[in-house]
């Protein structure tokens, strides 16, 4: 397979990323990007958290 | 669950030869996905495998996932012995991988990475492009948004 093919599934894929995310992240520095990411773990821990004392 | 800083500066502090890849190096390149875990690619070395079971052992490695109460030590003949390890300690969720499919070993992947400073120390992290290549080879349906996501990524990076 070569380096320049295209896979047509991931292309498909690309039209639902939001890229708008992507621009916000790459203004932030590498550490930053990452402290987000545990923030989000946080937060869907929480909820997680939330959903199970509401069952 | 991670908590990067302690476990970045863990490895490092303890001279353990890694290179991180999986969602947090993606994160490092500007992935906005989550991932609950740190992945790294550990040196088979046996100094490392020392050094890196001594490391772990007073954070209280077990198997993520696994029933309570096996007789599972991380120490160095269990690493010898074995390979891929996913832990849970009491720093964080840890994937130590011996060998990962479509980048093989430690040595085989360090001159596909780049070293980033951040949470106060400096480790080497896979680069952008190789991060598609061990996507693309693991081949699970739940990485194509993964992969679609980067490969933006990897367009506007070069673009810069």
């Amino acid at each position: 397979m070569s380096d320049d093919w295209v896979d047509p599934v991931i292309e498909a894929y690309k039209k639902d990323v939001d890229v708008t995310l992507l621009i916000e992240q790459l203004r932030r520095t590498p550490e930053e990007r990452m402290r987000r990411i545990e923030d989000l773990q946080h937060a869907m821990l929480e909820l997680a958290k939330a959903g199970r004392r509401t069952k | 669950m991670t908590n990067l800083g302690k476990q970045l500066a863990l490895l490092v502090g303890g001279g353990v030869d890694f290179i991180v890849i999986g969602g947090m190096a993606a994160a490092a390149h500007g992935s906005a996905r989550a991932t609950l875990d740190l992945d790294v690619v550990y040196s088979r070395a046996p100094s490392n495998i020392e050094r890196l079971a001594t490391l772990l052992a007073p954070h209280k490695p077990y198997l993520r996932g696994a029933p309570p109460g096996l007789p599972f030590k991380f120490d160095p003949e269990t690493i010898r012995h074995g390979l891929n390890f996913t832990l849970v300690t009491d720093l964080g969720d840890f994937d130590f991988l011996g060998e990962v499919v479509g980048g093989g070993t430690y040595a085989e992947l360090l001159t596909h990475t780049i070293e980033i400073d951040a949470f106060g120390v400096r480790c080497r992290y896979v680069d952008l492009a190789t991060l598609i290549t061990l996507k693309r080879a693991a081949g699970r349906p739940k990485d194509f948004e993964a992969i679609a996501e980067l490969e933006i990524l990897l367009s506007k990076t070069e673009k810069r």
